[in-house]
C-alpha cells in the first residue's frame, strides 16, 4: 500500500465514487507529536506518537455524511466506504449539500506561508529535556522567599501532513509544524490557598519561541503576584484586559458570525451586516495567509482558497463566515467557515502604559468559567486580575464577575493596545474598556 | 434495575440498592457475536478492521474481543515485555475499538450523519511517578513493539522479569444496553429525532427552530498489565442533545436539553422523548419572562440534579489525587480534617447502574467503586489512579481514566454525588430572604490551587422573602470552593441525578461524568448579573 497521503486520499475518493457516491471529499492527515513534561527537578511524563486519520465526506443522491477512520488498509477502507455510502442513502435529501464551486478552489498562489519548520526532524530528545529543565530553573531562580511549591514545564512539537482531494477538482497538500513551551508554577499563600500561574509560548518555527529563562521568570512572577487576593465591592470599573486572554471575550464576539448560528436564528448579528456594532476602535481582520501564523492555511476545510477579509472595520460588521452549505441555505455567497488568524489593528501603548492611566479599575489577567448567549448577546464571566488605583496595582482580586451584552459592551471599548500576543491564532493586543459592571462582595 | 424513573431523579435508597444489584455480574461476551460496526445495513463484521472478532479459539485464552484484531497472548506478552525491557514499576497496554455515530436533525429533516471508527493501542510505562507513553493505530506486532520501546525510555534499569502468561480478570457489569448500538440501524434512530422535533413544535407555537443530535458510542477495551492481568470491557453510551429557538414579540431565546447514559436504544421511549422536548421548550420560553440577574454576593439555593456541577467544580477536582500528590491542591494535607458541616457526605461512585459517569473498571484495570470522599463533613479520601495510590500507599479507588487510547490515564471523577441531608427543600427556600434559586447550569471551571470555582447559570429564579419568584438567566456564579463547602447551610432530602451528565476536561482529555445533588443552600456566592 502506498504511504503518500495524497494517493490515499485519491484512492478513497475513487472508492466512494465507485460505491455510488456522486461526489466525495477526502481529508487525510498524519501527525507526529512529541511532548516532554518536567516536574520539580525530573522528567514527569514523556509522550511520543504518530496519529493518522481519514475523513470522508460523502454526497450520495443529495444526501450527506462524514465518516472518519484511522484504518487505512485498502481492503478495510473499501468496505468502510462502501458501507458508509449505503448508510447515507437512508437519510433525508438535503438540496444544500454540495461541494464548493470549483472556481473557489482557485485563488491567488499563497507563496511561502512559512508554516513548516523543516528543522523539526532534527530536534533531539535531549534538547527538549534541557529546555524543560532550564524553564524550571529560571522559575525557581525567581523565588526569593521560598514560596514555590511546584513547577511543571512542558516542551512539545508536532508535525502534521495533510492531503485533501475533492472529486470536482480539488487537490491540496500541506505540512504544518508547531512548537510549544509551557511553564506552570504553584506557590504557597494564606491558609491552604496555592495559587497557580502559567506562561507559554507557541510558534510555527522553533526559533520563534520565547527563551526558556523568560518563560520561567514570567510564570513565577505571575504566581507570586496572585497571593493575598481580595474581593472588591460590586460596581462599575474601567478594565484593562491582558492581550493573552482577550480571545476568551473576543471569541464570544466572533462565535455567532458562523453560518449555523445565523441560519438557525441563534445569532445576535442577524440583520446587522454593515452596521455599527462596536466602538470605532474595533478593527479586526481574518488573515489566513499571515506568514508563520498559527492559524495560517492556504485552503480551508472545504478546499476553498483562503483570503484575508475585514471582520469589523471601525466597529462596523463587514462579513459572516459561511461554508458552502449554510451559504446555500441562507441564499448568500460562501465566504469560508475558517477565520485563520485574527488580526487586530493595534494602538500605541501596551498594557503597562494603559494601567498607568487607570484611575480606578481592574487589570484582568484571566477569566473563570462564564459563557455567552449567542442568540441574545448576554454574557457573564468570572475575572481574575488586579485592582488598580491611580495607575498603581493595589492587590489581586478574586471571586468577581463581569456581565453585559456584547452589542453594548464593545461600544465601551476605549483603547486597543500595541502589545500583540503572538502565541495564538488570535493575535490580540491588550484592550481597555470604560465602566464595566463588575460584581464582587 | 433496567427501568428507571426518568426525570424525577433517583432517591438515595434506590440508588444504593440499585448499585448493589449490579455488582457481581460478569461481563457477557455476547457483544462479540453481535458486533457489526456503525452501519445499519447488515454488515456482520466490524467496519474498521477485518477480519471480524472471531469466536474464542482456545478456551484457555484470556483474550476474547481483540482476538478478532489479530491480538493473542503471545503478542501481548511480547509487547508488555518490550515495555518493561528497561525496568519500571509497571506497564500496561490499552487496546480500544470504538464506534461513534452522530445522527442529526435540522429544519425538520434527519439529514446528516457523522461516524467515527477508532482503533488503537496505548502503551504506558510507569517508573515511580514518572510516565512514558506512546500509542499506535496499527496493531501489528512490530508497531506494538515500537510503541512499547518508545514508552520504555522513561526507565533506565535492567529488564523486569518477563511475563509469560496472563490471567483474565473478572469485570462486573453496571450497564446493560439491552439493545446494543451495534445492532441498531439508522432506520431506528431517525424516528426518535423526528418525533421529538414534532413534539417540540407542537408544545408551543413560539418555537421557530429545533436542532437535535443523537449520539451513540460503543467502545470495547482491553487492558493487559505487567502484573499478568488481562481485562476486557464493553462500554456503551448514548446522548441526545436538543436545542430550540423561540420567538416572542421580536425577542428570541435559545436553550438546550441533554440526556446522557450508558445505555442502548431502549433508553429512548416515546413518552420520555416527548417529556424532554416539552422540558426544552418550557426552559426556553420561560426566558422571555426573565429579569436581569442580581449582582454581588448572596445566598444561592441549588436545586436537585444538574446543579451538582457544584460538587464537581468546587471540590471534586481538588480531591483528585494527582494534584495532591504534587502538593498543589487546596485540599492537600486535609485528610481526616473537617471541611464541611456534619450533614455533608459526598461520594464519587462508578457503580450507579447505567449512569453516564459509571464504569465497570477504570482505564488501568482497577475495579470501580463507591468512594466516600467526605463523610459527615470529614475529608476521608482522594480519588486515586495507580500512580497516586502507590505514592500515598493506599489502594487505587478506580478513578484512573482516559479519553481514549491516545492518552495516559489520570485521576478523574465518575458520578460525584452529595447524599441527602436533613432539610426539607421547602424549608430551605423559605429560609432565604433575598437570593437566587439555581435550576440549570451550562458549564463550570475551577482553579485547583486557589480553590476558586465558577459555573454558568442557564435557568434560575429570584428568591424574595422566602418565595421563588421571577426567572433569571445568563449569570456566572463564582466562589471559593473550600469556603462554600465549609459554610453550606442546609442540605435537602431530595437527591437527584443531573440527567444530562457532562464531559469533564482535564489534561486536554474529556471523559463522561455524572453528578447528583439534593437541594442545597450556600450562604454566599458571588452572582454576576447585569443588574447594577
Amino acid at each position: 500500500m502506498t504511504t503518500k497521503l495524497i494517493d490515499i486520499a485519491k484512492s478513497a475518493a475513487g472508492v466512494a465514487k465507485a460505491a455510488g457516491a456522486n461526489d466525495a471529499r477526502v481529508l487525510a492527515s498524519r501527525s507526529r507529536e512529541v511532548k516532554v513534561e518536567w516536574r520539580d527537578g525530573k522528567l514527569d511524563r514523556i509522550q511520543e506518537s504518530t496519529k493518522k486519520d481519514l475523513a470522508i465526506t460523502l454526497f450520495v443522491d443529495g444526501r450527506y455524511s462524514v465518516n472518519m477512520t484511522a484504518d487505512l488498509r485498502q481492503d478495510a477502507l473499501k468496505k468502510y466506504i462502501t458501507d458508509a455510502v449505503a448508510m447515507t442513502r437512508l437519510l433525508a435529501v438535503d438540496e444544500h449539500r454540495k461541494l464548493p464551486d470549483p472556481k473557489l478552489y482557485q485563488g491567488e498562489a499563497p507563496g511561502d506561508l512559512q508554516i513548516n519548520d523543516p528543522s523539526i526532524t532534527s530536534v533531539q530528545a535531549d534538547s527538549r529535556l534541557a529546555t524543560a529543565k532550564q524553564i524550571e530553573e529560571a522559575a525557581r531562580a525567581g523565588d526569593k522567599e521560598g514560596a514555590v511549591i511546584s513547577v511543571t514545564t512542558e516542551v512539545s512539537d508536532e508535525c502534521t501532513d495533510l492531503a485533501c482531494v475533492a472529486t470536482n477538482g480539488f487537490e491540496g497538500e500541506d505540512t504544518r509544524t508547531a512548537f510549544w513551551r509551557v511553564a506552570q508554577v504553584s506557590v504557597k499563600d494564606e491558609g491552604s490557598r496555592k495559587p497557580v500561574a502559567w506562561s507559554y509560548s507557541a510558534g510555527r518555527f522553533n526559533g520563534d519561541q520565547s527563551p526558556a529563562e523568560k518563560l520561567g521568570a514570567e510564570a513565577v512572577e505571575r504566581a507570586l503576584g496572585l497571593r493575598k487576593t481580595k474581593q472588591v465591592a460590586s460596581g462599575r470599573y474601567d478594565l484593562v484586559i491582558e492581550n493573552r486572554v482577550v480571545s476568551r471575550l473576543a471569541g464570544q464576539l466572533a462565535a455567532p458570525l458562523n453560518g449555523r448560528s445565523l441560519q438557525q436564528k441563534q445569532s445576535f448579528y442577524e440583520g446587522k451586516l454593515g452596521q455599527q456594532v462596536a466602538s470605532k476602535l474595533l478593527t479586526i481582520k481574518s488573515d489566513p495567509r499571515l506568514p508563520r501564523g498559527l492559524g495560517t492555511q492556504a485552503w480551508d476545510d472545504e478546499g476553498m482558497a483562503t483570503i484575508a477579509r475585514p471582520i469589523f472595520e471601525k466597529g462596523v460588521l463587514k462579513t459572516f463566515f459561511l461554508d458552502t452549505y449554510y451559504a446555500s441555505k441562507l441564499g448568500l455567497e460562501p465566504t469560508s467557515a475558517s477565520m485563520g488568524n485574527i488580526v487586530w489593528e493595534p494602538g500605541k501603548r501596551d498594557a503597562a502604559a494603559m494601567i498607568k492611566r487607570l484611575k480606578k479599575g481592574i487589570f484582568v489577567t484571566g477569566f473563570m468559567g462564564g459563557n455567552s448567549n449567542s442568540t441574545t448577546g448576554d454574557f457573564s464571566m468570572g475575572i481574575k486580575g488586579f485592582l488598580v488605583k491611580n495607575g498603581k496595582i493595589i492587590h489581586p482580586v478574586s471571586e468577581m464577575n463581569i456581565a453585559g451584552n456584547h452589542l453594548e459592551f464593545w461600544k465601551q471599548l476605549v483603547e486597543v493596545g500595541s502589545d500583540v500576543w503572538q502565541s495564538s491564532a488570535n493575535r490580540s493586543p491588550s484592550i481597555r474598556f470604560k465602566k464595566v459592571q463588575c460584581s464582587g462582595s | 434495575m433496567s427501568t428507571r424513573k426518568k426525570g424525577d431523579g433517583i432517591s438515595r435508597r434506590e440508588f444504593i440498592s440499585a448499585a448493589a444489584a449490579g455488582a457481581g455480574f460478569v461481563a457477557l461476551p455476547t457483544m462479540i457475536a453481535g458486533c457489526c460496526g456503525p452501519l445499519p445495513q447488515p454488515p456482520a463484521t466490524p467496519v474498521a478492521a477485518p477480519p471480524p472478532p472471531a469466536p474464542v479459539k482456545e478456551v484457555t485464552s484470556p483474550i476474547t474481543y481483540f482476538t478478532g484484531f489479530g491480538i493473542d497472548e503471545q503478542v501481548v506478552a511480547a509487547t508488555v515485555n518490550e515495555a518493561m525491557s528497561r525496568g519500571g514499576t509497571f506497564s500496561e497496554l490499552f487496546f480500544q475499538h470504538q464506534i461513534r455515530n452522530y445522527v442529526g436533525l435540522q429544519d425538520g429533516e434527519v439529514n446528516r450523519v457523522y461516524s467515527v471508527v477508532d482503533l488503537g493501542c496505548g502503551v504506558r510505562v510507569v517508573k515511580g511517578d514518572q510516565t512514558g507513553y506512546a500509542f499506535t493505530q496499527d496493531l501489528s506486532p512490530q508497531a506494538l513493539a515500537d510503541a512499547a520501546k518508545t514508552a520504555a525510555v522513561v526507565a533506565n534499569e535492567t529488564a523486569a522479569a518477563p511475563v509469560e502468561s496472563f490471567q483474565r480478570g473478572e469485570v462486573p457489569s453496571y450497564y446493560k444496553a439491552e439493545i446494543p448500538w451495534t445492532e441498531v440501524g439508522l432506520d431506528k434512530k431517525i424516528p426518535l429525532l423526528s418525533l421529538s422535533n414534532e413534539h417540540a413544535f407542537k408544545t408551543d407555537n413560539r418555537v421557530k427552530k429545533v436542532e437535535m443530535f443523537l449520539i451513540d458510542t460503543t467502545s470495547n477495551i482491553m487492558i493487559a498489565r505487567s502484573d499478568g492481568q488481562i481485562l476486557e470491557d464493553y462500554q456503551p453510551s448514548t446522548r441526545i442533545w436538543m436545542t430550540c429557538m423561540a420567538e416572542d414579540k421580536g425577542r428570541r431565546e435559545t436553550n438546550y436539553e441533554i440526556l446522557g447514559r450508558r445505555a442502548g436504544l431502549e433508553l429512548y421511549t416515546e413518552a420520555d422523548l416527548r417529556k424532554r422536548a416539552e422540558s426544552l421548550v418550557k426552559r426556553t420560553t420561560v426566558l422571555f419572562d426573565a429579569v436581569p440577574a442580581p449582582t454581588g454576593e448572596m445566598p444561592v439555593v441549588l436545586g436537585p440534579g444538574v446543579p451538582g456541577i457544584l460538587l464537581h467544580e468546587a471540590m471534586g477536582h481538588g480531591f483528585e489525587a494527582d494534584f495532591n500528590r504534587k502538593g498543589i491542591s487546596i485540599y492537600n494535607g486535609q485528610i481526616g480534617k473537617r471541611i464541611a458541616p456534619e450533614f455533608v457526605t459526598i461520594v464519587d461512585d462508578g457503580t450507579n447502574p447505567d449512569e453516564y459517569g459509571s464504569i465497570n473498571i477504570d482505564d488501568e484495570g482497577s475495579p470501580t467503586a463507591r468512594t466516600v470522599l467526605v463523610e459527615n463533613g470529614i475529608l476521608k479520601s482522594y480519588m486515586h489512579d495507580r500512580i497516586s495510590a502507590n505514592h500515598f500507599k493506599v489502594a487505587p479507588t478506580g478513578n484512573g481514566r482516559r479519553e481514549d487510547f491516545r492518552f495516559p490515564p489520570v485521576p478523574r471523577m465518575r458520578n460525584t454525588i452529595m447524599l441527602n441531608g436533613p432539610h426539607d427543600p421547602k424549608e430551605i427556600i423559605s429560609s432565604v430572604k433575598q437570593g437566587i434559586y439555581a435550576e440549570h447550569f451550562a458549564n463550570g471551571q475551577v482553579d485547583i490551587g486557589a480553590g476558586d470555582f465558577a459555573f454558568y447559570l442557564q435557568n434560575g429564579y429570584l428568591i424574595e422573602d422566602g418565595k421563588i419568584t421571577r426567572p433569571i438567566k445568563d449569570a456566572n456564579l463564582i466562589g471559593s470552593g473550600p469556603k462554600v463547602l465549609e459554610q453550606l447551610e442546609m442540605v435537602g432530602n431530595d437527591m437527584a441525578m443531573g440527567e444530562g451528565g457532562g464531559t469533564c476536561g482535564k489534561d486536554r482529555q474529556g471523559v463522561p461524568v455524572g453528578f447528583a445533588l439534593p437541594t442545597t443552600k450556600c450562604n454566599a456566592i458571588s452572582v454576576g448579573g447585569k443588574k447594577s
